[in-house]
């Protein structure tokens, strides 16, 4: 006799899910310039490394992951899944965790110095602010379904990583971007 | 992959020539009879209340959020469920916004009160059934549901509790428990033969036929309507399927199509009340509901279909 498999705890079809996109990225536009200036300043920050580098980026997170908690998870994918109110805690907490290393620690500003981590972080960097919010049209999706950075879980967690790659943080802080990635890679493929 | 399943679906469809699924949209269950053969219902055993052979699932199906084209999309298919003559509609509190989505569809086709409607009480807190239950009635928009089920045997004893008394109170008509995925059958004999339910449902298809044994029959000794669900294995059956040809002879039960084939087997059992597929498809639900129509296969012919699908999965 069957038993459950992991699709059986996703009660939402792709196509559900992609429209929520489409529906939010509509609900909140023009937000989306607010997002490409916080990837410019990002960028920049990790360019130039000016003396407010760290504090920055760790601001520009901490908004990017209290915004996608509630404007997304919570707001909007909660409607068709609903465990994604404990996915929106989990990116609060990733806030707070964010805001004692980042702000109070200042551990953003402590940039590495490996090659190889360097080369991981900005590839992962680049995949998230330039690619990701083209996978929607190159897969034959509505363009309007982009995920972009700080508006969408996926870009959010995954240039989060590219930053804690680039920089000498506690591992504390890629506790929740692992298990977002997991819960977010199981669920893109098995529904 | 399921964009891929539809596709297959579709091709399959554009190949069977007969052409009887796409009539049935277009006319009344009545007027269906006529070219379809007889239309088939199946009582209720504790009220003798007939109700067709083919219900509506939800899950994962109509559990679109707020988006205002799937929710069209939602009342569209309903629209053609209820045209072929479909009456019993099952969800849960579980199943995301699919309830608020069925209740959209009914108010928009104005059958909130022909609906036959089946949902579920989903709690761990047996003090917050009736205030859930209250708040999926509201979803529906309807004045009062046909059935109450106790989802997944979620807290059953506290739950039945509440919904015998519902019953008792004429708030609810019939009662019944859930599972599926072949999970806590031991359990669920045990209620089935403790209590007194209306309507049982669990998981039953060609290939999964452990319920054979012993739920079937003794829902038929106890007096219990059943409702099958996952009746393709949630589409998995039918992608198996895909390229396989559909024996000559299911004609003669009138299936023109895999999943006709497979929804006749479940509805034919003896004990078995209606089965719910779940769809997103207008052309998936007329095609379901073609198996409301013509013979049931006998015993023999059971047996004749088992053998051909296990010579191919």
């Amino acid at each position: 006799m069957i038993s459950y498999r992991l699709s059986d705890f996703i009660l939402f079809s792709d196509k559900a899910y992609y429209r929520q996109f489409e529906l939010y990225n509509h609900a909140i536009w023009p937000l989306h310039l607010i997002a490409l200036v916080f990837s410019l300043v990002i960028i920049y920050a990790l360019w130039k490394k000016p003396a407010w580098a760290g504090r920055v980026i760790a601001a520009l997170l901490i908004l990017s992951w209290i915004w996608v908690a509630w404007a997304f998870l919570f707001e909007r994918f909660y409607h068709i899944h609903i465990v994604a109110n404990w996915y929106a805690f989990g990116f609060i907490l990733q806030a707070g965790l964010i805001s004692w290393y980042g702000v109070i620690k200042n551990q953003f500003s402590l940039f590495v110095q490996s090659k190889f981590r360097i080369n991981i972080g900005l590839v992962l960097l680049f995949i998230a602010l330039i690619i990701y919010p083209l996978i929607a049209f190159v897969t034959g999706r509505s363009w309007l379904q982009f995920e972009m950075f700080s508006l969408a879980p996926d870009p959010t967690v995954l240039a989060t990583f590219a930053i804690l790659f680039l920089c000498k943080v506690s591992a504390v802080l890629y506790v929740v971007p692992i298990i977002w990635l997991l819960i977010s890679g199981i669920t893109l493929v098995v529904m | 992959m399921k964009e891929q399943h539809n596709k297959h679906r579709r091709r399959f469809l554009q190949l069977m020539a007969l052409g009887l699924t796409g009539s049935i949209s277009l006319i009344r269950p009545g007027l269906s009879q006529a070219g379809m053969g007889r239309f088939i219902m199946k009582s209720i055993p504790s009220s003798n209340e007939q109700i067709p052979v083919i219900g509506l699932g939800s899950s994962r199906t109509f559990n679109v959020g707020d988006d205002p084209l799937a929710l069209d999309n939602v009342a569209n298919v309903m629209h053609h469920f209820f045209n072929a003559g479909g009456k019993l509609i099952d969800s849960s509190p579980m199943y995301g916004s699919s309830q608020p989505a069925i209740g959209y569809a009914l108010n928009k086709l104005a059958k909130t009160k022909d609906v036959f409607s089946a949902d579920k009480v989903w709690t761990w807190e047996p003090g917050n059934g009736l205030a859930q239950i209250e708040q999926s009635r509201k979803y529906w928009q309807i004045d009062a549901f046909d059935l109450m089920q106790v989802h997944n045997l979620v807290s059953w004893q506290e739950h039945l509790k509440t919904l015998f008394s519902m019953k008792q109170k004429g708030k609810i008509r019939y009662v019944g428990i859930t599972t599926s995925h072949g999970r806590r059958h031991d359990e669920l004999e045990e209620i089935m033969k403790t209590q007194r339910l209306d309507f049982v449902q669990f998981s039953y298809n060609i290939l999964d036929r452990e319920v054979e044994e012993r739920l079937l029959p003794l829902a038929k000794q106890r007096g219990i309507a059943v409702i099958i669900n996952r009746p393709f294995q949630r589409g998995d059956l039918i992608d198996e399927l895909v390229g396989i040809p559909l024996p000559t002879w299911a004609k003669t039960i009138g299936c023109n199509t895999w999943p006709q084939f497979l929804l006749k087997f479940i509805v034919s059992h003896p004990s078995v009340t209606c089965a719910i597929p779940a769809t997103t498809q207008v052309e998936h639900v007329n095609e379901n509901m073609v198996a409301c129509f013509g013979p049931l296969p006998n015993h023999e012919m059971r047996k004749r279909m088992i053998d051909y699908v296990e010579k191919f999965i």
